[in-house]
């Protein structure tokens, strides 16, 4: 990487940054839209919580174990997992466990592939690219599993007697549910599809942007940026047919459904 | 010959009331029967229950002596048909609603026939909606004759409907019973029907009454 133009911010550069929140912050109180105080929490949670993770990151980088490593992903997982339920409209009994299960498959496989595949990391844990790369795959499977589950929920949930209609022909559990898991899937993957679609000529991907100012040449973040693409398209795909399926399978019960109606004796 | 036996079914509320208390069914075909009872005393749930599709506890269920464990409900389903109350419909037209079942699984050897549907159409008169029709437009009373053509076209050895002649008027009511009652004979099947108005249960077969939980044959009158 040619770091000779690489710019050091220093804590004073920080603070003039500060001065940008400061605008926003005018702007809300001129207007009167009540959000100065949401505004200056937010920045406040940001800088913090950015910056212990760069002093958590400092910490595994220079400790470099995978055991650390993988500690540090496992963290993320569970807090990724957890994320996707609370943002979740509609919980059913056994969300917790489908969530993790799914983040847990599709990171594993697209970030795996990535990591141990396509980059070939050595070592193969090296948390300068394993945490950001994994990092990517959580947040962006996070909204493909929401945006999927809300989705086949509302679907169960409007759709239902559709749905016990074709158990009472005959449907298995899978057949009943499969426009609806359809749906959701499709719903899942759309965003990234968009941003495909776009980036580069809307967008700059952050993490293309990062690199170039990193120093790195445009081509160099170019390839990345595909790599991450297709990447979270791979993730976003296992993780909305994952959770779509065994969703499905929580919500269509043998006994039909879980959302019951109540039953009119 | 069809015999099929259900039962014994029990079932209670979360909140722990009894509402099927060891009810056995077994009925021979060909033979139409009348469930009754008032409202809330568990008619529905016991067609439910039947079907599978409820949290009752059902010990056996067969057809002429072949059992169906709970594994294989979508096969006992296809076989021993619930017409559902307030007859729902896919969103889609008249033909996807009469034709979704012949693509599951369980649905082998059967075929759609769409001469036969249009004639049952015909016979529930129907016959002025074409096959591209939205169900979304049709009435109650036609949605209750569309399942009740999805249900005889679909002619399972148990076909079971729960209030299939709600919404319709007096004549075209009697001419739906008369429907199932042929199906019940030309089929050689089992129809159990939860109806209320006396006259049915009059005709029917067989006849039973739900109180406190369990099967009655009512007293002749």
């Amino acid at each position: 990487m040619n770091t000779a133009h690489y710019i050091s911010l220093t804590p004073f550069d920080l603070l003039l940054a500060v001065g940008l929140i400061v605008i926003a912050a005018a702007i809300s109180t001129a207007l009167k839209l009540g959000l100065t105080r949401s505004l200056g929490l937010a920045a406040l949670r940001c800088m913090l919580q950015l910056g212990a993770m760069g002093l958590i990151l400092k910490k595994i980088f220079q400790i470099n174990t995978p055991l650390l490593v993988m500690a540090w992903l496992l963290i993320m997982l569970l807090f990724a997992g957890r994320e996707a339920v609370r943002r979740s409209k509609t919980k059913y009994s056994g969300i917790n466990l489908d969530a993790l299960v799914t983040m847990t498959v599709s990171s594993l496989v697209a970030g795996g592939l990535v990591t141990q595949m396509v980059l070939r990391v050595h070592p193969w844990y090296d948390p300068q690219y394993v945490i950001p790369i994994f990092g990517m795959v959580f947040g962006n499977s996070l909204n493909g599993i929401c945006l999927c589950l809300d989705r086949l929920t509302e679907y169960v949930k409007s759709r239902g007697m559709e749905i016990e209609l074709m158990l009472t022909f005959g449907a298995t559990r899978a057949e009943a549910v499969r426009e609806g898991a359809r749906q959701a899937v499709r719903t899942g993957m759309i965003p990234i599809i968009n941003n495909m679609t776009v980036a580069g000529i809307v967008s700059l991907p952050g993490m293309m942007t990062g690199q170039i100012v990193a120093g790195a040449s445009p081509m160099q973040a170019v390839a990345y940026q595909i790599v991450i693409m297709f990447m979270i398209a791979a993730a976003n795909a296992l993780g909305s047919m994952s959770i779509a399926t065994l969703a499905g399978r929580r919500l269509v019960t043998d006994f039909g459904l879980q959302f019951q109606r109540h039953e009119k004796p | 010959m069809t015999v099929f036996e259900c039962g014994p079914i029990d079932y209670s509320t979360d909140k722990g009331d009894r509402v099927l208390n060891n009810i056995q069914l077994k009925l021979s075909s060909p033979c139409l029967a009348v469930i009754s009872g008032p409202s809330g005393c568990g008619k529905t749930t016991l067609l439910r229950a039947v079907a599978g599709l409820n949290r009752a506890q059902v010990k056996t269920r067969k057809i002429d002596g072949q059992v169906f464990p709970p594994g294989t409900l979508p096969l006992w389903r296809s076989r021993v048909t619930l017409m559902l109350q307030d007859a729902p419909c896919i969103q889609g037209t008249v033909l996807q609603n009469l034709s979704f079942p012949y693509g599951f699984k369980a649905a082998q050897p059967r075929i759609f026939q769409e001469k036969r549907a249009a004639k049952l159409l015909q016979a529930v008169n129907l016959g002025h909606i074409t096959m591209d029709t939205n169900t979304s437009t049709l009435s109650g009373g036609e949605r209750h004759r569309l399942a009740l053509v999805r249900g005889l076209l679909w002619a399972p050895p148990v076909l079971m409907a729960d209030e299939p002649l709600s919404g319709l008027e007096p004549e075209l009511a009697d001419s739906c019973f008369e429907l199932l009652m042929d199906y019940s004979r030309k089929a050689d099947a089992v129809v159990i029907c939860v109806l209320h108005e006396e006259k049915f249960s009059e005709k029917a077969d067989k006849r039973f009454k739900i109180e406190h939980g369990t099967l009655h044959i009512p007293d002749t009158v």
